[in-house]
């Protein structure tokens, strides 16, 4: 992906996100649209500001971690378009005899692992399950009742004993939960 | 190069006397207030080319697919349906065309997230909450923070708001070249009727258009000249009105404004007229009907030297920059204003600012609180024949009326709806909020609880709390 936004996708860009993401050649085209229009400053990709001038997004408790999975692979603190596709694939909903690469169920719960994992070292700590917790409640739930909140979590989910929630913990925790419902988003058209 | 110079001064007066009698001709018309219907037949004439055009844009991508790799799934295609039925559909969305399915759309009273699966979340949640219980009612479990991911990236994919401070979006092209986003050269077919277009625009219709606003603008300032000399009172009024109507509407060709007026009845006599804001260009639109007084800043240069021009002869409200902020003195002068029966009604656009014609945004209580009767009327521009949105962070004044000259024409629709009152223990929010949600149904607008001074200011913080709340209360399962 070039620098510079142009307002249309060379097929070959288009048949490369294709490949990767899953994504048809139309939601790629109008997922571009979207992107360019988010890109305010024409400048081909988007930071941080970018994303939080959508007011839905400002106003969501998780903004900060959904805003920064973005950024996870970026180096210079920019999401190109590349980038942002591989992410919102995460969210493609999952296709019966397809290949479902970045979408599959385990990609989708490592995704919502990360969001909790704040420093990327494969665990849920205690204290990352409370700053979480922090950003979801804010004020209306009291110190004491989130720490136990946060304990009561790890405890019930902690197979091994050592404080911390590691992913395989954790997607046995979720192993009713309906993640591919959950983390889809469905496509018209 | 003489040979071109004698062919261009032969056509001149050739054509000299002609153009000067349509010049005279439209003049006729619109002090008469009648039409020659050229220009509905104008508007038929581009539907249809624009119906070609949308059936050879579909065949000719079709081909471009079909030799590249082949898709996932068959798109379900729903453009067999023309443009104009979209349009008509009132109460639906209007032409709004939606790329995923919103399962929650957080807003700025959570009372009100839309939520697809109703309140499934909050009764699954268990435990009866007995008043007495507390703490151990918290029940927490780690897919919490899925729903809120979700509706994140819902709203990153699309949100209610930004697409509404852009020019929408059309199904198909209309052949100007400002509306297609994704201009890529399909057929020579196609060029070649844009190419037509526009040299028909902008050598035929943009001369003729701004020879009609000069002379509109300075038959308006010699109109209000005139009944400006009249002393103030009922005959002032009433040959006001009459004049006014004539003016706005000879001003109207310069944009060849098609215009259909829905529910003549219910045409505000005077109290408060609120509207939908989409550009400036609104208010001449309602003024071709009808006479209204307007509120709003004083300006320099050209607009206000309109703004003194209407004053000279119909009461209207202009202030200072510096009273805009004190709500109090706008409100008395309201007041004072609807106080006396013989003038008009004021005319007001209490989103505050221009939208695309989508949506509706929320309405500032400012105007509800005056009492009185409030007169909704509703606009709605057909988009497929210019794009009548004023986007001031983009297009200067000058520019966008540049735009709205070269455009093949603005057709719209107003209706004019029954009068409201502020019912007994009603409050001005509730109120406005009632007065909108009956506009937005009317004129096929999406109704958002958002505030249109988001344009230019971030989201609040106080709004994010509200999240925060609400999410806690699902925790308590309440």
């Amino acid at each position: 992906m070039g620098n510079k936004s142009s307002l249309l996708l060379r097929e070959e860009e288009i048949a490369q996100i294709q490949e990767e993401t899953g994504f048809t050649p139309n939601q790629i085209e109008r997922l571009y649209s979207r992107f360019t229009a988010l890109d305010k400053n024409d400048c081909g990709t988007l930071s941080r500001e970018d994303f939080l001038r959508i007011p839905e997004l400002a106003i969501n408790p998780l903004s900060e971690r959904i805003v920064h999975s973005f950024f996870a692979e970026s180096h210079d603190d920019r999401v190109n378009f590349l980038q942002f596709m591989r992410v919102l694939s995460h969210f493609r909903p999952i296709r019966k005899n397809r290949e479902n690469r970045l979408n599959s169920r385990d990609e989708k719960l490592r995704f919502a692992f990360s969001m909790y994992d704040l420093d990327n070292d494969g665990k849920i700590s205690r204290d990352e399950l409370l700053a979480i917790l922090h950003m979801m409640v804010g004020v209306n739930i009291s110190e004491e009742q989130l720490t136990s909140i946060a304990e009561r979590t790890i405890i019930e989910a902690d197979t091994n004993n050592d404080q911390m929630i590691s992913f395989e913990e954790f997607c046995r925790a979720l192993e009713r939960t309906d993640v591919e419902q959950k983390m889809s988003i469905r496509f018209l058209n | 190069m003489a040979l071109m110079v004698s062919f261009v001064s032969v056509a001149v007066s050739i054509l000299y006397t002609p153009f000067l009698l349509l010049i005279l001709c439209v003049i006729f018309l619109a002090s008469i207030g009648k039409s020659l219907g050229v220009r509905r037949l104008y508007v038929n004439i581009l539907l249809k080319l624009f119906e070609y055009g949308r059936q050879h844009i579909e065949v000719a991508k079709k081909l471009q697919r079909t030799d590249s790799s082949d898709e996932e799934e068959t798109p379900v295609v729903d453009d067999n349906k023309p443009p104009s039925a979209t349009i008509k559909e009132n109460g639906v969305n209007g032409t709004k065309t939606s790329v995923i399915e919103r399962q929650e759309i957080l807003g700025p009273s959570p009372e009100l997230n839309y939520k697809r699966s109703a309140s499934q979340e909050r009764v699954h949640n268990g435990h009866t909450t007995d008043p007495g219980k507390l703490e151990t009612n918290l029940e927490f479990h780690l897919h919490h923070c899925m729903d809120l991911v979700r509706a994140g990236m819902e709203s990153i994919i699309e949100d209610q708001v930004t697409s509404v401070f852009e020019a929408e979006e059309l199904r198909s092209w209309n052949l100007l070249t400002r509306t297609n986003r994704q201009y890529e050269f399909l057929t020579w077919r196609l060029t070649i009727i844009w190419a037509m277009g526009f040299v028909v625009r902008y050598f035929f219709l943009l001369p003729l258009r701004i020879l009609i606003f000069v002379i509109g603008v300075w038959w308006l300032i010699v109109c209000t000249a005139c009944v400006g000399t009249l002393p103030d009172g009922n005959l002032k009024q009433r040959v006001n009105n009459a004049l006014s109507v004539v003016c706005f509407n000879f001003l109207s060709r310069c944009i060849s404004a098609v215009i259909t007026y829905h529910n003549s009845d219910h045409k505000p006599r005077s109290g408060i007229c609120v509207a939908n804001h989409t550009s400036p260009i609104d208010v001449l639109v309602l003024m071709c009907d009808s006479c209204y007084s307007l509120i709003g800043q004083r300006h320099n240069g050209f607009l206000g030297l309109l703004q003194r021009a209407l004053a000279r002869a119909s009461p209207h409200i202009w202030f200072e920059r510096s009273e805009v902020k004190d709500r109090h003195a706008v409100a008395r002068r309201l007041k004072e204003h609807i106080s006396v029966p013989d003038n008009p009604p004021i005319l007001i656009f209490p989103e505050g600012t221009c939208i695309n014609n989508t949506s509706v945004m929320q309405f500032k209580k400012g105007s509800f609180e005056v009492g009185g009767t409030i007169y909704p009327v509703a606009i709605k521009y057909d988009p497929r024949f210019g794009d009548a949105f004023w986007n001031s962070s983009r297009y200067g004044m000058l520019h966008y009326l540049l735009n709205m000259m070269t455009s093949w024409a603005i057709v719209c629709d107003v209706w004019y709806l029954p009068a409201m009152h502020r019912e007994a223990g009603e409050g001005a929010v509730d109120f406005a909020n009632r007065v909108k949600a009956v506009i937005a149904r009317r004129g096929g607008l999406v109704d958002l609880m958002w505030d249109g001074q988001l344009k230019r200011m971030k989201a609040k913080k106080e709004w994010r709390e509200l999240q925060q709340e609400e999410f806690s209360k699902r925790l308590k399962g309440e």
